[in-house]
């Protein structure tokens, strides 16, 4: 008798084809970066450190750079401030017009941010926020709340109350049940959570377009315009570090997901 | 159990449930709702309003914008774009969620950490890589050239590099979607087919195709809404004369600062947005995204 369980030659070939076109954005950058050419051509024909050397160089980049990271890191205390209280609430908690709560609080994810955009443009004009720190902040933080529930939602349900009883039990008051027992259960979901709202901003390009303007030049900001206007070869010196920037969080995050998971 | 023997203090014995909860539900939600309330609900409610009062009171915005020719050519371009995208999505997804799925293992582990990465890595990077990839000096140009096709096909600023551009950011959402499903198949019910007689491809058509539908629709629904707003690759990367409708927001602002007509257009996305997701949430429940 033949088991049909085991996937094809044709799937697995399939399979490959449909990754190569996945990873190709990967495969083409990394080696562009050391290009010793301006153009674009690909292969390049010979190499060297010189758009490393113009990155490191340039006013330009290095303060989008910072910009971005400073906003991102901002936006990841803010979002976990107002999330971690939100998934205990949403998720051990029953209260009236909980499921209205949690379609308020995800919504943000699924509405097209050309939308986000033109509204935070149109209001911030009204209210002197537009090219501001704290205005591209608080937009960065209200698209990271749903990406940090996501992150935080299994993990605050699922791991074993009879823990916290058990410290409640043996004398505990609640806030000290929560500071020895509780929190450091849940530490590398409020990780992981934190690194999801750093990535989102980090990321955020359509927003930050309408509102930064040439006062909060972020990184996507300046790669945006780079790609539509000069074409400058240290942009694949940008997404290359980027890339190595997101290859660490991403392992981070899977490790951290298989502590998570024995801690359960 | 006597308060002696496990040397308890009898009100914690009796109260533990009290115990555990000192701080009220509404303090832990309402900063969250309040923040949403005044970050995310105030900013739509301005446009909305905007879209009903600029330059004068009234319903012509929303008149101009669904009557001008040209722009109804452009959010039929946008469906026909997100349909195709979407049907191109499906096709390429399935045989990858599907070998990940059932081969497991080192190759399996390694495909989907690929897929996983590939979410991560910024919308920007991966247009900027489309541009180095489709343009006139890469490697796909001069594969054309190695194959006699000189001068080879323009690609960068055509619809089909927007829509190449637009799958490779939306593939790994169906990717996973479908592997969700796939994984949960139980093999049993696959011997079960072939020990009855089924071919390879009878077992996929009857068995494991018919299981994965609910992967495909709430991948094809993700995948449709997010191609119908999307702005940045067809922007950069697509042709200047096959708008989408965010582009066509964008200028409005922008270029023409016809922000009551922008601001329509945007209410009409968002109105074809909550539709699709109302639709999402009958189906397969939107609170599932968040299990």
């Amino acid at each position: 008798m033949i088991h049909h369980d085991r996937p094809s030659r044709l799937n697995l070939v399939l399979a490959l084809a449909v990754a190569l076109f996945i990873l190709a954005p990967v495969l083409v950058l990394v080696p562009m970066s050391f290009s010793a050419s301006r153009s674009f051509e690909f292969p390049p024909r010979s190499f060297s450190l010189g758009h490393y050397a113009a990155y490191f160089q340039s006013d330009a980049w290095l303060s989008a750079t910072a910009n971005s990271l400073a906003i991102a890191a901002g936006c990841s205390v803010l979002t976990l401030l107002l999330s971690v209280p939100a998934a205990f609430a949403l998720n051990r908690r029953q209260f009236r017009g909980q499921n209205l709560a949690r379609a308020l609080l995800l919504l943000p994810m699924l509405v097209p941010s050309i939308i986000m955009a033109i509204s935070y443009y149109t209001l911030y004009a009204e209210i002197g926020l537009n090219q501001t720190y704290a205005g591209v902040l608080m937009a960065h933080a209200a698209g990271s709340i749903p990406l940090a529930l996501i992150a935080l939602s299994a993990t605050v349900r699922g791991f074993d109350r009879n823990l916290e009883r058990a410290a409640a039990i043996c004398g505990a008051t609640p806030w000290q049940g929560f500071r020895m027992v509780t929190l450091p259960l849940i530490t590398p979901a409020i990780v992981i959570a934190g690194i999801f709202a750093f990535v989102h901003s980090f990321d955020e390009a359509v927003i930050s377009l309408f509102i930064a303007g040439r006062e909060v030049n972020t990184l996507p900001r300046r790669a945006f315009e780079s790609i539509r206007l000069d074409a400058d070869p240290v942009l694949s010196v940008v997404s290359t570090l980027t890339v190595v920037l997101v290859i660490f969080l991403f392992s981070a995050v899977s490790l951290l997901r298989r502590r998570a998971a024995m801690s359960r | 159990m006597s308060a002696a023997l496990t040397g308890l203090r009898p009100e914690a014995a009796h109260r533990p449930r009290t115990r555990l909860r000192a701080v009220p539900t509404w303090l832990l939600i309402a900063p969250a709702l309040l923040y949403m309330g005044v970050v995310f609900l105030l900013p739509l409610a301005n446009t909305a309003w905007v879209s009903f009062s600029d330059p004068m009171p009234g319903l012509h915005n929303y008149i101009e914008v669904l009557t001008t020719p040209a722009y109804l050519r452009i959010y039929r371009n946008t469906t026909l774009m997100a349909l195709l995208v979407t049907g191109i999505c499906i096709v390429m997804a399935y045989p990858l969620a599907l070998y990940i799925a059932r081969a497991g293992g080192a190759v399996g582990a390694v495909l989907l950490a690929a897929t996983g990465l590939s979410f991560w890595i910024s919308f920007l990077v991966r247009t900027y890589a489309w541009t180095v990839i489709l343009g006139s000096r890469g490697p796909v140009s001069q594969v054309a050239r190695w194959m006699g096709y000189d001068p080879p096909p323009v690609l960068l600023f055509t619809s089909a590099a927007s829509i190449i551009g637009m799958t490779h950011i939306l593939l790994p959402f169906m990717v996973l979607s479908i592997y969700v499903v796939l994984a949960r198949i139980d093999p049993v019910l696959l011997r079960a087919a072939s020990g009855l007689g089924a071919t390879r491809g009878q077992t996929f058509r009857q068995v494991v195709l018919p299981l994965s539908m609910p992967g495909i629709i709430s991948g094809s629904l993700l995948v449709f809404v997010f191609c119908l707003g999307f702005y940045v690759t067809p922007a950069l990367i697509g042709s200047p004369r096959d708008l989408m409708v965010a582009s066509l927001i964008a200028t409005q602002i922008e270029d023409l600062l016809a922000f009551g007509t922008a601001s329509a257009m945007a209410m009409l996305l968002l109105g074809a947005t909550l539709l699709m997701l109302a639709v999402y949430d009958r189906a397969l429940g939107l609170a599932n995204l968040m299990k």
